[in-house]
């Protein structure tokens, strides 16, 4: 049996996520004075020293290592929370599922912000156990991240664990962890894959949103905290110079992760 | 008990949680430090703070809601807000939330025609890029790109265009919604029996195809909410509004902790009446959702 084929557009969207990624590393760590001599678009109006390349492309790298961290760390305590769910079952699956459902509701935006304000005064009083922003951040996102995986995780493994090969294989007396390991795992790695696509452009955004309210310290600066700190500076002087390129890098970075995550989580849906 | 019930009483169980959730995480929270810390609070605030959530009291966290109630000003005097001013700041985010639920619809009801007609063309692959752009655009964004019109020149009403600004988005996943629904319907053979037996295309539409589209787009009302009154945070900012949503990221940034938890609890409430709301519309129009079971 081959395995199933990945679809065009999930290269495309893998590419484009890949390729965001290396130029922006290369752009804002590699060759910044390069950068900086060749921009186009001139200095930052409220950072004189920096231009709006350097910028853009540092709140790119920034913003993506955020998606990144916070997408995988959801995805892993949503398959934990899944799992866990099936493995017990039950009265508790149910009423872990209700819990999931009540997080699910809650805006994103809102409770990182109030995650930020609660992670912020720990970290001021000394007791943020070692957390800087970045880590805040990715915390407070994986926090409200984890119960859209969980749902999906979960209603995923319960079809898995309907088909056919599965009951085979239980009635030939494979345990749980020996059909979630063999037979089950292989059947959702590639979901995996997709759900943590799926989680990485909705972080991006949140971070982007929390960040451009002031209300994230995210040093060095991501493309959300990079268009906060001069939003007042951009209304009155025309400013769209600086908001297109940062608009446009978000636009792609999630174009690129939606593609390849509805890609990829149809392809896995079919297999 | 009537599973429209089990599903509302389920709901509305999230206010309370939110709203203790909320006071325990505001009240254990270190908010000064012995040493020079920037963000440190001082004693006089940290004093009005404490009193704020009746922090050591019995039935401490009922506190806050007593002092809205008896008209008094939660957190410090300049940025604090009364029982009053804070239903004036959420009927203004209200009315630009409904305002902007209007453009969503009507770019959702736009946006379906026009896939049905880039689908035959060349235009198709719009279909997906729209809405990919749609969503990873934040709010913020397109507010910053009108902002120059409405704050400097007071070409546009701010109200106006930050409806205008958040509806866009919730429009596009509407829109995108519904003409799956309506595809999916429209090649079921009920409408094709319809039509074999002469009724007319608009008949088979409104009488037969579109309620059953209508549960699918009462199932996105709930999310399309929550993205509306988040989207009127950044909207407010950029525009100045001084509604809930600029009262709330004030809030946070000047950990004004009590005001915090009574405004988290207001929002879920909304969020839970939308749900209500939802529930109610459902019953009315889907004789299924009265028979199925909680």
């Amino acid at each position: 049996m081959s395995a199933p084929r990945v679809p065009v557009r999930a290269w495309v969207g893998l590419g484009l996520l890949v390729g965001l990624g290396l130029a922006s590393f290369l752009a804002a760590r590699v060759f910044p004075e390069a950068l900086a001599r060749t921009c186009p678009l001139g200095m930052d109006p409220t950072r004189p020293d920096r231009t709006v390349c350097e910028l853009a492309f540092g709140g790119l790298w920034v913003s993506l290592a955020v998606g990144l961290a916070a997408g995988a760390l959801s995805t892993v305590l949503g398959l934990g929370v899944a799992v866990g769910a099936r493995v017990v079952g039950g009265v508790v699956e149910r009423w872990l599922l209700r819990g999931v459902d009540a997080v699910f509701a809650l805006p994103d935006v809102l409770v990182v912000m109030v995650l930020q304000l609660a992670g912020q005064s720990l970290v001021d009083a000394g007791q943020g156990g070692g957390l800087g922003p970045f880590g805040l951040m990715v915390t407070s996102l994986a926090m409200v991240g984890w119960a859209g995986p969980a749902r999906m995780f979960r209603n995923r493994l319960a079809t898995l664990e309907g088909q056919e090969f599965i009951a085979a294989s239980r009635a030939l007396g494979a345990g749980r962890w020996h059909l979630l390991r063999v037979h089950l795992w292989p059947a959702l790695r590639p979901f995996v894959l997709a759900v943590f696509l799926s989680r990485l452009p909705a972080a991006i955004l949140t971070e982007s949103t929390v960040s451009f309210f002031g209300i994230a310290r995210m040093e060095p600066m991501s493309l959300g905290r990079y268009l906060g700190t001069s939003y007042a500076a951009l209304i009155y002087e025309g400013g769209s110079r600086v908001v297109l390129p940062a608009w446009g890098l978000l636009v792609l970075l999630v174009l690129g992760a939606s593609l390849s995550s509805q890609a990829l989580g149809a392809g896995a849906r079919r297999a | 008990m009537p599973p429209a019930l089990v599903r509302i009483g389920r709901q509305l169980v999230l206010v309370p949680l939110v709203a203790l959730a909320s006071y325990y995480l505001m009240a254990a929270l270190p908010l000064t430090t012995e040493d020079d810390s920037k963000r440190q609070v001082s004693p006089e605030v940290l004093a009005s703070y404490r009193k704020d959530l009746g922090l050591g009291q019995p039935l401490g966290f009922l506190r806050p809601w007593e002092k809205l109630f008896a008209g008094e000003r939660l957190g410090t005097s300049a940025q604090g807000v009364t029982g009053d001013e804070l239903l004036l700041k959420l009927s203004g985010s209200v009315g630009v939330g409904l305002f902007a639920l209007a453009l969503a619809l009507t770019w959702a009801l736009l946006f379906a025609l026009l896939r049905a007609r880039w689908r035959r063309g060349r235009l198709a692959v719009l279909e997906d890029a729209l809405p990919a752009v749609a969503f990873g655009t934040p709010v913020f964004i397109p507010a910053l790109l009108l902002a120059p019109s409405v704050v400097e020149r007071g070409h546009l009403l701010p109200e106006l265009s930050a409806a205008f600004v958040i509806s866009v988005w919730p429009g596009i996943f509407l829109g995108t919604l519904v003409g799956d629904a309506l595809e999916t319907e429209l090649a079921r053979d009920y409408v094709r029996t319809a039509r074999s037996k002469g009724l007319a295309p608009r008949t088979v539409l409104w009488r037969h195809v579109l309620p059953n589209v209508l549960p699918a787009l009462l199932d996105a009302v709930g999310p399309v909410a929550t993205s509306l009154l988040a989207g009127s945070f950044a909207a407010e900012r950029v525009f100045g509004l001084p509604y809930f949503g600029q009262l709330y990221v004030l809030a946070v940034l000047q950990k004004q902790v009590a005001v915090v938890v009574v405004a988290t609890t207001v929002f879920a409430s909304l969020l839970v009446i939308v749900g209500m709301v939802v529930e109610l519309a459902r019953l009315a129009v889907d004789p299924r959702a009265r028979e199925a079971r909680p």
